[in-house]
Order: C-alpha cells, then sequence, then structure tokens
C-alpha cells in the first residue's frame, strides 16, 4: 500500500508547516530526516489524519488519510510519551486492538504477537505508569503493530531506546518490511535511519530538500566542504603544516583551536594521521563539526533558502 | 460489526475510566456535605414546630432543591465528568491514540457523551433519592414530582458541558465559571435574559409542579416562569443542539486545536 503527498501544504496560522510537498512512499523503510521544526512531524500528522492539508491532498491507499477508513490501515506511533498510565502495557495494547474492532479474544491472541514483537511479553504486566522511557516506547510500537496495518508511522521510534533495544527494533522493522509493509521512521539523527534503510526523505523548512537512496543524497553532501577541529600541540606548526595538503579548503585558528575545511575527509583524516606521527604533533582532541543531520539539513537547506 | 465493537469498547473504556477517575471523589465531597446538612435539618427541625406539610414542601423545594440541588449540585456533577470525558484525552494527551483508530470522530464523542451520561443521571437520581428520603415524607413526594425537572437539567448540563469540551481549550474552568457564576447572574437577571441559563428552565418546571402542593411562586416582577412543558422542550432543543453542535466542532477540528 502507497502513502501519498500530493502537493500537499500546511499552515499553523501564519507560519507554514510544510509547502508543496509531493512524494510516494511504498514497501519497504523510507527514513524522514530532518533537524528539530523541519517539517517531520507535521508530516507524520498529516499522514495519520490527525491534520488537515490547506492545500493538495494525503492518501493512504485510496482513502483520504483523514478519513475513518485510512486509519484501519495506518500503524501510528507517536513522539508523545503519555498513555492511559494506569493500565498495564498488555491491558493497553488489548485495550488498542479492541478499538480497532476486534472481539476480546482475537484483541488478546493480537496483544500478545504485537508485545512479542516489541520484546515486551515478560513485561507486559508492568503499570505505564512505572515503565521506563524505553519500555514506554515498545509499548507505543505495540499498539501501532496490534492490528497489522499495511502502513506504519513511526515518529521518533528509537528515541530513549538502549543500543541492543534499538538494534532489535531495527531487525524487527527490517522483518515489516520484508514483509511488504510501507515504513515512515522519521529521526533528526542521520545514524539512526542509515541503520534501518537506504531510502531516505530529508526534509527543511518545510519542504523536501533530498530523496532517493542514501548513497544519493550523500552525494548532494559531499559537495560541500567538511569542517574539523583540532587541537594540538604546537597548534601554529600543525597549522603551517596542514595549509601545504592540497586536501584543505581553508584553515581558522582561534584560541588554539584549529579549524580544517576539507571536501575530501577521507583523505584529509589519513594525511593528518601520518603528520602527526611523523612529527610527532600531540593531537588533545579532534572532532568533526559536520557529521550530524543538522550539519548535513544546513548544506541542503542553502538550495532551499 | 467492527465499527460497533470498536465503539462499544470505546464507550465501556471511557465509563470505566470516568467511574474511577477523580471527579468522582470530587462530587462525593459536595454529596455527602448535603446529606449531612438534610439530617441535620431534620433532626433540628423535628425538635421545633414544624408546621404544616405545604409550609414544609415549599421550604424544602425552595431552599434545597433549587437553591442547592439545582444551582450548584446537578451543575457540579455534571461539569465533573462531562468536561473530564473528553477533556481528560486532551489534558492527557491520550486522545491521540484514539483520533488514529478507525472510528469516526463523531463517533468517539458520542461513545464518549453514552458514557457520561448514564454516570451522571446515575448519580444525580441516586443522591436525589437519597436526599429525599433523609427529608422524610415531604422528600418522598418531592422525589416524585421533580424527577423530571431533575432528569431534563441533568441532561442538559451533560450536553452543554460536552460542547464546552471540544470548544474550550480548559473546559472545566469554562465550565465551573458557567455552572456557577453565569447560571446564576443570567438566572436572576430581570426581563427575558434569564431564559438563557438552563436552571431557569429547571426552576420553571419545580414551581410549576410544585404548585399542586402549594409550593409558593416568586414574586412576578423579578421571575415570570414559563410552563412545564415549554422547560421540557427547552431543555431537550438545548441538549440536542448542544450535542449535534459539539459532534460538529469535533469531526472538523484538527488534533492541534483539541490539545
Amino acid at each position: 500500500m502507497w502513502l501519498t503527498f500530493e502537493h500537499v501544504t500546511k499552515f499553523y496560522g501564519p507560519v507554514i508547516g510544510v509547502n508543496d510537498i509531493t512524494c510516494r512512499i511504498g514497501p519497504g523503510i523510507t527514513g524522514l530526516l530532518g533537524a528539530n521544526g523541519a517539517g517531520k512531524s507535521t508530516l507524520m500528522k498529516l499522514a495519520s489524519g490527525q491534520l488537515r492539508p490547506n492545500g493538495g491532498e494525503v492518501r493512504i491507499g485510496d482513502h483520504r488519510a483523514w478519513s475513518a477508513a485510512a486509519k484501519a490501515s495506518i500503524g501510528f506511533s507517536p513522539d508523545i510519551n503519555t498513555f492511559y498510565e494506569e493500565m498495564t502495557g498488555r491491558e493497553f495494547v488489548t485495550s488498542m486492538a479492541r478499538l480497532s474492532g476486534y472481539p476480546l479474544r482475537e484483541a488478546r491472541e493480537r496483544a500478545e504477537l504485537a508485545l512479542a514483537e516489541v520484546g515486551m511479553v515478560d513485561r507486559g504486566d508492568r503499570r505505564i505508569g512505572g515503565c521506563s522511557h524505553g519500555m514506554r516506547q515498545r509499548i507505543k510500537l505495540a499498539q501501532s503493530l496490534v492490528h497489522d496495518p499495511p502502513i506504519l508511522l513511526l515518529d521518533e521510534p528509537m528515541t530513549g531506546i538502549d543500543p541492543g533495544g534499538r538494534r532489535d527494533l531495527s531487525r524487527l522493522l527490517v522483518a515489516l518490511a520484508e514483509r511488504g509493509k510501507t515504513i515512515l521512521v522519521s529521526s533528526h539523527l542521520l545514524v539512526e535511519v542509515e541503520q534501518l534503510t537506504d531510502s531516505m526523505l530529508m526534509i527543511a523548512r518545510g519542504r523536501i530538500v533530498a530523496s532517493g537512496t542514501l548513497a544519493e543524497v550523500r552525494g548532494l553532501i559531499d559537495d560541500q566542504p567538511f569542517a574539523v577541529r583540532i587541537v594540538a600541540r604546537p597548534v601554529r606548526r600543525l597549522a603551517a603544516q596542514l595549509a601545504e595538503l592540497p586536501e584543505v579548503l581553508s584553515l581558522d585558528l582561534q584560541d588554539d583551536v584549529l579549524t580544517v575545511r576539507t571536501l575530501m575527509p577521507a583523505r584529509f583524516y589519513a594525511a593528518l594521521g601520518e603528520l602527526a606521527l611523523a612529527d610527532e604533533f600531540e593531537v588533545e582532541r579532534f572532532e568533526t563539526l559536520d557529521v550530524g543531520a543538522d550539519a548535513v539539513f544546513n548544506y541542503l537547506q542553502q538550495d532551499v533558502g | 460489526m467492527k465499527l460497533a465493537r470498536a465503539w462499544f469498547t470505546l464507550l465501556m473504556l471511557s465509563f470505566q475510566r470516568l467511574l474511577w477517575s477523580a471527579s468522582t471523589l470530587m462530587v462525593l465531597v459536595p454529596l455527602v456535605a448535603c446529606a449531612l446538612f438534610l439530617v441535620y435539618e431534620r433532626y433540628d427541625l423535628g425538635s421545633h414546630d414544624q408546621g404544616t406539610f405545604e409550609e414544609t414542601f415549599d421550604d424544602f423545594s425552595t431552599d434545597f432543591m433549587i437553591v442547592v440541588f439545582t444551582l450548584f449540585v446537578i451543575p457540579v456533577c455534571a461539569l465533573a465528568y462531562a468536561t473530564t470525558s473528553i477533556g481528560g484525552d486532551r489534558e492527557d494527551r491520550t486522545l491521540l491514540f484514539l483520533l488514529v483508530r478507525p472510528i469516526p470522530r463523531w463517533l468517539i464523542l458520542l461513545a464518549k457523551l453514552m458514557a457520561t451520561l448514564p454516570l451522571v443521571l446515575g448519580i444525580v437520581v441516586a443522591s436525589f433519592f437519597v436526599f429525599c428520603r433523609l427529608a422524610g415524607p415531604v422528600g418522598r413526594e418531592a422525589f416524585v414530582l421533580y424527577l423530571p425537572p431533575v432528569f431534563y437539567m441533568t441532561l442538559a448540563y451533560v450536553c452543554l458541558f460536552h460542547l464546552f469540551a471540544v470548544t474550550f481549550r480548559h473546559s472545566t474552568i469554562v465550565a465551573l465559571i458557567y455552572a456557577l457564576f453565569m447560571e446564576y447572574f443570567l438566572g436572576n437577571m430581570p426581563g427575558i435574559v434569564k431564559r438563557i441559563a438552563v436552571s431557569f428552565y429547571g426552576r420553571s418546571m419545580m414551581y410549576d409542579l410544585g404548585a399542586r402542593h402549594g409550593l409558593s411562586a416568586p414574586d412576578p416582577t423579578w421571575f415570570v416562569p414559563v410552563s412545564a412543558q415549554t422547560a421540557v422542550e427547552a431543555l431537550a432543543c438545548l441538549s440536542i443542539g448542544g450535542v449535534l453542535l459539539a459532534l460538529w466542532i469535533f469531526s472538523v477540528r484538527e488534533y492541534r486545536d483539541l490539545t
């Protein structure tokens, strides 16, 4: 089943949430990447029928996303962290199955399956009010899976989950995708999405600024300079030697902190390593400034702005 | 069939959550206070000259039924549950989990209303019955007579407060201000202004029905009641109109407007 956005625009009063977005999302995992306020949550809310577009149309299969019929085909895991706190995880997921129209016995069976898929069977009888953040994330995911929808909309599903849990969750999502489900996963961290899929949408200032495979998106990023901050001794001599390198685009030395920009980060790292070993520079700190998704969005936003 | 099952589940879920909510504790306080007041009054009256049945009936109707039960107990019980039924989900942000289920929005609100109504009616009628028993022979007569106005007023308040709940962000506060201040002031305004107050129609019904036991009508320059039939029609129209408007508002408003 396909999730379709056709020239979708959404305003919040005078502020634009998303601007003329057109895309089709089909079976498999698609990562929705964007900095905070970029429009990811608006897109998720439009897809889950919480918001209505001011222009264009959002469709779940053949139904408008706002309609009740479309809701039968989606499972939504929101970014909020509130539940019926007095319920246990098992009761909550069973209730959500029953609210999807299943009789009690089938709802219980489905809840068990969903809890098993997210690894919460043994902890399902704990009151939600006493659950950790990671457990709450799993319960949220279980309620989105319980009615076996063809489309899953997961808003920041990895937040608060420990590394082991992330690995389990990634495996689960990949397995669901292999069963033909359409999964849209939003995140503000590139590294989270990278582990899940090679298909992504990047959103900035309410517009899709890049889409396609990870390689295609990275291709766009590679045209942009990459910044590295170095604290080393003696820093002036290191700066002089780095300036000689063809990989270095520019150098900036302030308060003994050196900021280097390069278009070829891999070759620059190799050259820096060789210099440090050969000339015995003492590198105290070394950090890349542009590895986060925010930096990528900054690059891509330049095209939007 | 699936939709009916989902709707009934929502109704039952909402009923259980309301029943075990803080609202129940909140309404128990004034109800117990009223019961203690009536016990005290009866005991106290028993030691003095009680007057004729008509005089006692007039006192009970005017001092308790109109001032305490109509203007305070019914609106407080109605607002405690009616604003919580959908407002609680709004404030807790759990409404989202209902809105992404395959139940039309208007049916979600209808389930909430249908869960609230029997609960509030049950509490109001049961407490009314207990109060009347505590008041003695006068109360037993008043229960039979005043049950219709109590029923219609409760219905109207529940529907009206559901409308408040889908319209206003802080519906409990708005409903509280309305019930305890606006109703009182509007109901005591001169001329026809008082006709927009729910309590006006309830009181009109009581004066009309209580006349057979000698309940004296208030000063006509200040309060001109409508007939019991007109009051029933007005309260029924207010209830149905309020519900229809609430269902429409809830169907078209976006979730961000409801949180």
